[in-house]
This record gives structure tokens, C-alpha cells and sequence, in this order.
């Protein structure tokens, strides 16, 4: 497996996946954040944090996930109250309406919750609704091998 | 001169000091190469010394020694490794080329070899330059630690998926810039491998790795245009051109037909009136517009 490093977080990649690990350059007043893309089809260079520009390339059989981490001020709050990164979804836990962008067919599915005293939601595409008993195992292998380490440890 | 002949004394005898170290260095060091099997002398003759807790060790080994990239029989040409390393713009990046269905050139180029400056600048617009469509194209510099970072962005231009992964050319035995590798990401393994001066060397040789690896019919297009890589403006302009061969021109009546029958008139039952009638040239259009 591949493993790609980087703010704090860790994912080894599952075969077919390919992923981006970056944190934007902070406009004016605000704080840039990390943000992970996973996805098992060719990224664009420029996409956007939760996607734009890339889940309108998907084919039916394609995933696009987003790891996005909220500053400090969100923790504790209710929103962020889930321990802990879902790691095993459900097809159920898909529907065409969970969508930042309304693709017909597409499905999603988005989490909020705190991981290492970090906040962070975890978003997933799937490429098609149809699909999703093949592809959620796929998710969820991937989920399994991402970590995120606590602000300030030794994990890059 | 008692002074002057204590003096050389001393310098002599330090002199005799110092040989004998070196002597007794260099006894070491013959008696550790004899130990690992590539001591002087014949090397049919039995040891010298006693060697009964070292008899496996006294046999010749083989030492192997690297100068310069491996050789073809020495490369491991098939494995494909994904790629792992940094954009330019400093985001962590990883590429998987196995485990995909599609087919991947990774094309290891520098930012300052002049000849890698057409592959960056062809590159751009992989199918404008001969290279078939659904091909994945990504450069792959050395690492931020050999390469500038901003002058790679600016031969990228934003278009041009980039990884700069000194690691990946370690994986891949790249001997230089530029050099090329094309994966089979569905059979994991890489298909071929090379250099090139020009693009449309890589375009050809990509070309044919293509038609071999994808039966007819499994490219995403049946079209004549997409098969030869044409699509968009070229596409266009290619049907325009062949049009106006035939002396169809922007406005000709044969380009409107009126009845579906127009369109399939030469595969129609022939009739006196598509022979020769008033709708003849439509039965033309019909021809060439295939």
C-alpha cells in the first residue's frame, strides 16, 4: 500500500486509489486548513475543498472522499460531538440528496466529528447510487487505513 | 652532534613505530578480505591460516559493485509502484497507476534539460499532440532537494499532473531525463519503457501499446475521429476538411436533408429517383457523412 503523509494525516492508500493531502493558502484574515482528497479516478491539479471540478469527472464506478478539518473553535461543539472517524458505512448511510453538487445518479454521504482533539467532516461521492454494494466496501477500506494524529506529534 | 644523533635517533625510531603499525594494519585488513573470500594470493591454495570456525566464510563471494544505471538485464522492467511525493505547490500527493483501467505514461522530465522542454510543452494537450484519449499523462520530477519547485509549476502550467518524487525514480531505475513508462494499469505492469527526442515518437509508441491493449470497441468511442485521437476543435476541423474535398461547402443543401430517408440513401433500395433524381446529392451527403 501506498501511504501518504501529511499535516497530521496518514492514509494508506488501497489499490486504485490516489489521493492529495494540502492546506490552502489563507486569504486576508483567515486560518487555512488541512484538507484530504481520496479519490479512484485521475484529481484535477485545481479542486475544489469539497470537490467542485472534480466529482463532475466521475465514472459510475468512481469514489471521491474529502477529509476537511475545522479550526479549534468547533470542538466541543454539537455538530463535532461524534468520537471518532466512521470507519465502516452502510449503504444506507448514502442518498442522491447528500450532495454539495447534484449530479443525477451520484450518492453521498457526510459525517462531522472529532478525531484526536481535531475537528474534521468526512465527505464521500459515490459515482453511482446504483453501485454502492460494490463500492461502500471500497470506502471503508479505505476509511480503515486513514490516521490522524493530534496536533503537535511526531506523525507529519 | 651528540644532540643531532639523539635526535635522528628519536625520528628513527618513531619512523619504525610508525611502519609497523602500518604493516600490521595492512595484515589486518588482507585478513579480512581472506575471511570474506577475496584474499591474494592462489586462489586454489589452501589457507595459511586457521580458518576451521570460518570455513563457510572462506569461500569466494560475489561483490557487487554499481557503476552508473543498471543495465537493461539488470533492470526489473515489469513492477509499476505508485507514485508518492509533492506538487509543486507543496501538497502531498500519491498516484496510483495499478489497480486502475486505463493506461499511464509517466513522463520523468527536468526542469533544465533542453530536451524535455518540448515533452513539457507537449504535454500541455496530450491528444493535440498524437496521444490518444483516456491516456493518463503525468511528469514525475526528482524531489523539491534537486528541483526548483516554481520553475517545474511554470513548465507544468497548471495542466500537467505533476509528482516530484526523487523516490519514484528510484523505483522506476530511471537513468536520466527524459524517459518514459507506460503502465497497464489493469495487468499492474509496466508495458514499455524508453527515450525519446521527440513527442510523437512517445505518441506513436503509445499508440500501438494502445490498440494492442484495447480490443475494438472498448475505447469509450467508436468514432473514427476518437480512434486516431481526434476530438473537440481537431475533430471539427478534420470533418470540415474532408467535407469540402468533396466539394460540400458551409451552406450546401446536402448538409439540411429533409426526409430521413436523405441520410441512409445509399444503403436505401435504389431507385430511379436516388440514382438520378433531384435528391442526388443528398444520396451524396448521405456517402460522406457516413
Amino acid at each position: 500500500m501506498t501511504t501518504l503523509s501529511a499535516h497530521g494525516i496518514s492514509a494508506r492508500l488501497p489499490s486504485g486509489f490516489e489521493g492529495r493531502i494540502f492546506q490552502r493558502s489563507a486569504v486576508g484574515g483567515e486560518v487555512a486548513r488541512p484538507v484530504a482528497h481520496f479519490a479512484t479516478f485521475p484529481l484535477p491539479a485545481d479542486v475544489a475543498d469539497f470537490g467542485a471540478g472534480a466529482v463532475n469527472l466521475m465514472a459510475p464506478q468512481d469514489i471521491f472522499s474529502v477529509l476537511f478539518e475545522y479550526g479549534p473553535e468547533s470542538l466541543g461543539t454539537a455538530l463535532f460531538a461524534r468520537n471518532g472517524m466512521p470507519r465502516q458505512l452502510t449503504g444506507q448511510d448514502f442518498s442522491t440528496i447528500t450532495l454539495r453538487r447534484g449530479i443525477p445518479s451520484q450518492s453521498g454521504t457526510q459525517w462531522f466529528f472529532t478525531e484526536s482533539g481535531r475537528p474534521f467532516t468526512l465527505y464521500v461521492v459515490l459515482g453511482n447510487h446504483a453501485q454502492r454494494a460494490s463500492l461502500v466496501p471500497r470506502v471503508n477500506a479505505l476509511l480503515g487505513n486513514v490516521d490522524v494524529a493530534q496536533v503537535g506529534s511526531a506523525v507529519p | 652532534m651528540l644532540a643531532l644523533i639523539c635526535v635522528v635517533t628519536v625520528v628513527v625510531v618513531l619512523l619504525a613505530v610508525l611502519v609497523a603499525g602500518l604493516l600490521r594494519s595492512h595484515a589486518d585488513i588482507l585478513r579480512a578480505l581472506h575471511d570474506l573470500g577475496a584474499g591474494v594470493g592462489d586462489p586454489t591454495g589452501g589457507s595459511v591460516h586457521d580458518h576451521a570456525s570460518h570455513d563457510h566464510a572462506a569461500q569466494p563471494v560475489p561483490v557487487p559493485l554499481h557503476m552508473g544505471p543498471p543495465l537493461p538485464g539488470e533492470r526489473n522492467a515489469s513492477s509499476a509502484p505508485d507514485l508518492v511525493g509533492v506538487s509543486p505547490e507543496g501538497d502531498a500527493v500519491a498516484i496510483g497507476v495499478t489497480g486502475v483501467d486505463r493506461l499511464t505514461l509517466l513522463a520523468f522530465l527536468s526542469s533544465g534539460c533542453a530536451t524535455c522542454a518540448e515533452f513539457w510543452a507537449s504535454l500541455q494537450d496530450p491528444v493535440s499532440s498524437g496521444f490518444p484519449p483516456d491516456l493518463r499523462v503525468v511528469a514525475v520530477t526528482k524531489g523539491p532537494e534537486f528541483e526548483i519547485p516554481s520553475e517545474v509549476a511554470r513548465r507544468a502550467g497548471g495542466r500537467i499532473a505533476v509528482v516530484m518524487s526523487t523516490e519514484s525514480w528510484g523505483d522506476y531505475e530511471v537513468p536520466g531525463s527524459p524517459f518514459f513508462v507506460l503502465i497497464d494499469g489493469r495487468a499492474g505492469r509496466r508495458i514499455g519503457e524508453g527515450v525519446a527526442n521527440r513527442a510523437d515518437q512517445i505518441a506513436d509508441l503509445v499508440r500501438r501499446a494502445w490498440d494492442e491493449e484495447r480490443p475494438p470497441g472498448q475505447s469509450g468511442s467508436t468514432s473514427r475521429a476518437a480512434a486516431v485521437g481526434l476530438d473537440g476543435k481537431e475533430r471539427e476541423a478534420r470533418n470540415d476538411q474532408e467535407l469540402q474535398s468533396v466539394g460540400i461547402l458551409p451552406g450546401d443543401p446536402s448538409l439540411y436533408p429533409e426526409r430521413h430517408e436523405d441520410l441512409f440513401a445509399t444503403t436505401s433500395s435504389p431507385s430511379p429517383m436516388n440514382a438520378s433524381g433531384p435528391d442526388s446529392t443528398k444520396d451524396q451527403t448521405g456517402t460522406q457523412g457516413r
